[in-house]
């Protein structure tokens, strides 16, 4: 057994902390500050190969595999959340699905613009009626010809603003019971029928844009289908688990932002004539603190190793987000308490970090989602 | 046709504690690719596309710059192959028993038009492996280089010096010293890091180069740097206008207001 | 040793390097590269002999390192330069053509029996080594100017020329500002809270007659001043008559790049602040509300 980085995944590690305190750094509390998406940036993480990880490399994209790209994830939160989730919605959400179920016309058609950063994704699932419950959605796809029609409401869909493929389930059976009546699509931002929304307002990951989606007759060509008609929520739930570790990773990194920020501060800050680091009571979050981050390491790194050699990983990646999820909440709230008022304020970034944070213990499956995938499989 | 770029695997001095017998801890410091040494290689890279010549790395340092992680880091940002003299004893040596070794590697590769490094390296700072290493090429030198392009048939250096802006033109080989403006350092990029792998390294002893090891002579002693003695007076500061005309007066009388220009 | 060489490339600052060649050697050579007015500057400087190797005219100074380098190598010895690009060019193909060991600003230096003794400064500043070495020492070091003095004979002297020509000199249109050589400097660090604020060090450096620096953080990480600002280990090394940090808490690695600074002033609102113990004057306070003082108080 080894818990060795291979030399690609450190040298990934260096590359992507290089570019996230050269580049995303500078701009992130801007960006969060006026709710904006960082679009200027994108060109040079499409340059870095940050947006073609998870497409393999005679698709366009650089197959660094599953470890290597939380890897960056990871690097890329520590230094702004909203900069991570825009690259794990397109990787993990929209790439992904088109990698593992798309046909070679579709690869051909999307994955070396998605991979190149030419093209950004999304993926839209939510519905206002069906959010945790998604076989209940109700968005529909109806045959006519050799072309589908479809019609509905999404919302809550990261990369909305910008993304220029979606990934769209809906249902084509209304007949079968929920779950086995849904399709996925592949959806082109230009095609008529297509309305984006007003960006949400939230509380935190700012500089995503975060939109409803919807659908008015929008008509689509048949190869337009991703995987087989009526496998669209296997395709949706096997994306997601994916997307479990990736958001475990923003999680992570959110967190170690904000620790290494109060590690800093202690060690700087005079209080009774000496640096706060020199008492029990902070000594002792900082452990604390460490040893949450450490244990978020080794399980979300796990649950991306076993995707990455193709194993089951299902529920380590449900334990990896169910762990780091909170983790992060409690990691954030732990260095603002370190840095005492001036955490509380704009004056660093802890406070956007708790904000961030919180976003990881509701997307891509809540807590509670999590404990009833884990729980299930070991009730079995 | 080869252009070589001198790069070290070094722990960043920024880093670095020393202790109260004045030994420098790098312990806790991360070996790296020097920045200056990415500028060299990236600046080298572009020049490399431009005049379709190899871009090789030579690097001289202790076993650990041999080792994957370090030859991969150093060709993940754009180097196609590697000549590795990386040996126990000779991490930490100094520029001019540097400067030996690598003029050794370089007589290693065939039709090298250019050699280039960083202005300065990351443990060391004196900025003086590159003219050592000209000197024992016998070959033309010129540090500070912030632009460097092929003519089609010279090299055009521009840098900046306080007097002005020289601009040269070099066409035998030569050894140039980039100064940190030559490039905007970039990342390297996904792709590059797994193709990095893929690339040739070359290791090579000192017996191969039939180098010995350099005299460095021998250490004697070592301490902290301190600097001349300080007089430490504390000027009372509750109030910050009689504070300031405490510190001017005692300049003054210093001598250290005297009026005059700045040279 | 018995001979040791001066080199000065276009300029006549070698001072300094004069005063430690003659404590290691009885005869003291100067290699002068540039104007005859430069040579002429130079053999006032109490040499032995003083051999002008020419003007470059449309080459670089650095052109002319292989003739140096053939000079030393008929007569091996200890070779002094100064910090400049050329003089650091030629330098180092003196020290390749005789084996020489580099030593970087050098505190102190003695002879035993057939060794020298050498003690500076390594890792750029971060400590002090004592090294002792049989064969000549390649000292880089600052220059400084020469006393007035008897003019001693020039002789002419060549040998191979590189070939860099060069293209063009655009004079400067203004002073580009060098803190490494201005007597007088101004530090700032990250005590300063926005770049809006810079207004206040520079009233200060412009009533001191100073040249404006600061700690890396202000301009790598903050750029906030331009890179050739930054003093420290890997920027610029200082020794003016009188340095005032501001708002710098003292790390070792700016400390390496200012120690060697005459008179040091300490402004930091931090009391435990390392800069604290290593400066002539402390003042713990506010920036804020010292440094305008200060600038009332030179007005």
């Amino acid at each position: 057994m080894s818990f060795e980085l291979t030399d690609e995944q450190l040298i990934t590690r260096d590359a992507v902390r290089q570019f996230a305190d050269s580049t995303v750094a500078p701009i992130a509390a801007e960006i969060d500050r006026d709710h904006r998406a960082p679009l200027e940036n994108l060109p040079a993480m499409a340059e870095l190969g940050l947006l073609g990880m998870t497409v393999p490399e005679e698709l366009g994209g650089s197959g660094s595999g599953t470890v290597s790209y939380v890897i960056a994830v990871e690097e890329l939160a520590r230094r702004c959340a909203s900069h991570a989730v825009i690259v794990e919605a397109h990787s993990s959400l929209c790439c992904w699905p088109i990698v593992a179920f798309g046909n070679p016309e579709q690869h051909q058609a999307y994955l070396p613009d998605l991979a190149g950063g030419a093209k950004i994704g999304a993926f839209c699932l939510t519905e206002p009626g069906a959010g945790t419950d998604a076989a209940s959605l109700t968005s529909s796809a109806r045959r006519d010809g050799d072309q589908w029609v479809l019609n509905g409401q999404k919302v809550f869909i990261t990369n909305g603003g910008f993304a220029d493929v979606f990934v769209v389930f809906a249902r084509t059976d209304p007949e079968a019971p929920s779950a086995k009546g849904i399709s996925a699509f592949i959806v082109d931002r230009q095609t008529a029928g297509l309305t984006v929304g007003d960006p949400e307002r939230k509380l935190g990951i700012r500089g995503s844009s975060t939109t409803p989606v919807s659908f008015s007759d929008l008509r689509l060509p048949a190869t337009s289908l991703l995987g087989r008609e009526g496998q669209g929520f296997a395709i949706a739930m096997r994306t997601l688990d994916g997307g479990r570790t990736g958001i475990a990773a923003q999680a992570l990194g959110i967190a170690q932002g904000a620790y290494e920020t109060a590690v800093a501060y202690a060690k700087e800050r005079i209080q009774f004539g000496r640096p706060i680091a020199n008492l029990q009571a902070i000594q002792w979050m900082i452990a604390d603190m460490a040893t949450d981050l450490e244990a978020g390491r080794l399980l979300c790194y796990q649950a991306a190793d076993l995707e990455e050699r193709h194993l089951d990983f299902a529920i380590q990646a449900s334990m990896a987000k169910l762990f780091c999820a909170p983790m992060s909440v409690r990691v954030a709230s732990s260095a603002i308490q370190v840095l005492g008022g001036v955490g509380y304020t704009e004056s660093y970034p802890v406070e956007r970090a708790y904000r961030d944070a919180k976003i990881t213990e509701i997307y891509e499956g809540t807590n509670e989602v999590q404990r009833l995938v884990i729980s299930k499989s070991q009730l079995r | 046709m080869t252009i070589a770029v001198a790069y070290k695997w070094a722990p960043e001095a920024q880093e670095a504690s020393v202790d109260a017998a004045g030994r420098v801890d790098f312990s806790r410091a991360k070996d790296k690719i020097s920045d200056y040494d990415a500028v060299a290689i990236q600046v080298g890279r572009r020049l490399a596309d431009a005049t379709g010549q190899a871009l090789v790395g030579v690097t001289v340092s202790g076993p650990q710059a041999g080792q994957p992680v370090a030859t991969k880091a150093a060709l993940a940002r754009g180097l196609d192959s590697v000549l590795v003299l990386a040996e126990e004893g000779l991490d930490r040596i100094g520029p001019s028993a540097t400067a030996s070794l690598l003029a050794g590697l370089v007589r290693q590769l065939d039709d090298v038009s250019l050699v280039l490094a960083g202005d300065s390296s990351t443990d060391v700072g004196a900025r003086m492996t590159a003219t050592l290493l000209a000197g024992r090429l016998g070959w033309a030198c010129l540090t500070d280089v912030e632009q460097l392009d092929w003519s089609g048939s010279d090299w055009s250096i521009t840098r900046t010096q306080t007097w002005g802006v020289e601009t040269f033109k070099v066409t035998g080989p030569a050894v140039l010293a980039l100064s940190p403006t030559a490039a905007a350092v970039k990342a390297p990029g996904m792709k590059d890091i797994l193709a990095a792998g893929k690339k040739p390294v070359r290791p090579v002893a000192l017996t191969d180069l039939g180098l010995e090891r350099p005299d460095q002579g021998e250490t004697r002693a070592t301490a902290r740097l301190t600097g001349p003695s300080r007089q430490g007076v504390v000027i009372d500061v509750s109030d910050p206008d009689a504070a300031a005309a405490v510190l001017v007066a005692a300049l003054r009388q210093s001598g250290l207001l005297v009026e005059g220009s700045q040279e | 040793m018995t001979v040791s060489y001066v080199i000065a490339a276009g300029h006549a600052q070698v001072g300094d390097l004069v005063a430690t060649a003659r404590i290691l050697s009885e005869r003291v050579i100067g290699l002068v590269v540039g104007p005859e007015t430069v040579a002429r500057q130079v053999a006032q400087a109490g040499l032995d002999q003083v051999l002008w190797l020419g003007q470059p005219g449309q080459s670089a100074l650095e052109a002319f390192a292989p003739a140096v380098a053939e000079i030393v190598r008929a007569q091996p010895g200890h070779v002094l330069a100064g910090r400049r690009s050329a003089d650091r060019v030629l330098l180092g193909a003196a020290a390749a053509a005789i084996d020489a060991l580099l030593v970087v600003g050098p505190t102190e230096l003695a002879a035993e029996g057939d060794l020298t003794l050498v003690t500076a400064p390594v890792n750029g500043g971060l400590a002090l080594s004592t090294v002792a070495f049989s064969g000549p020492l390649a000292c880089l070091l600052d220059g400084g100017p020469v006393p007035d003095g008897p003019a001693g004979p020039i002789q002419s002297a060549s040998g191979p020329l590189a070939e860099i020509g060069l293209v063009s000199l655009q004079p400067a249109a203004s002073q580009t500002v060098d803190v490494a050589a201005a007597p007088r400097v101004v530090g700032i660090g990250g005590g300063l809270k926005s770049a809006q604020d810079l207004g206040l060090v520079e009233a200060l450096a412009q009533s001191l007659n100073a040249a404006l620096g600061c700690s890396r953080p202000v301009a790598e990480g903050l750029g906030w001043l331009p890179k050739e600002r930054y003093i420290g280990l890997s920027g610029a090394h200082i020794a003016p008559q009188l340095y005032v940090a501001v708002g710098i808490s003292g790390q070792l690695q700016h400390m390496a790049g200012c120690r060697q600074s005459e008179t040091i002033v300490a402004i930091n609102i931090d009391p435990e602040a390392p800069i604290m113990a290593q400066a002539d004057y402390v003042l713990p306070g506010d920036l804020y509300q010292i440094v305008p003082a200060l600038t009332r108080a030179l007005a």
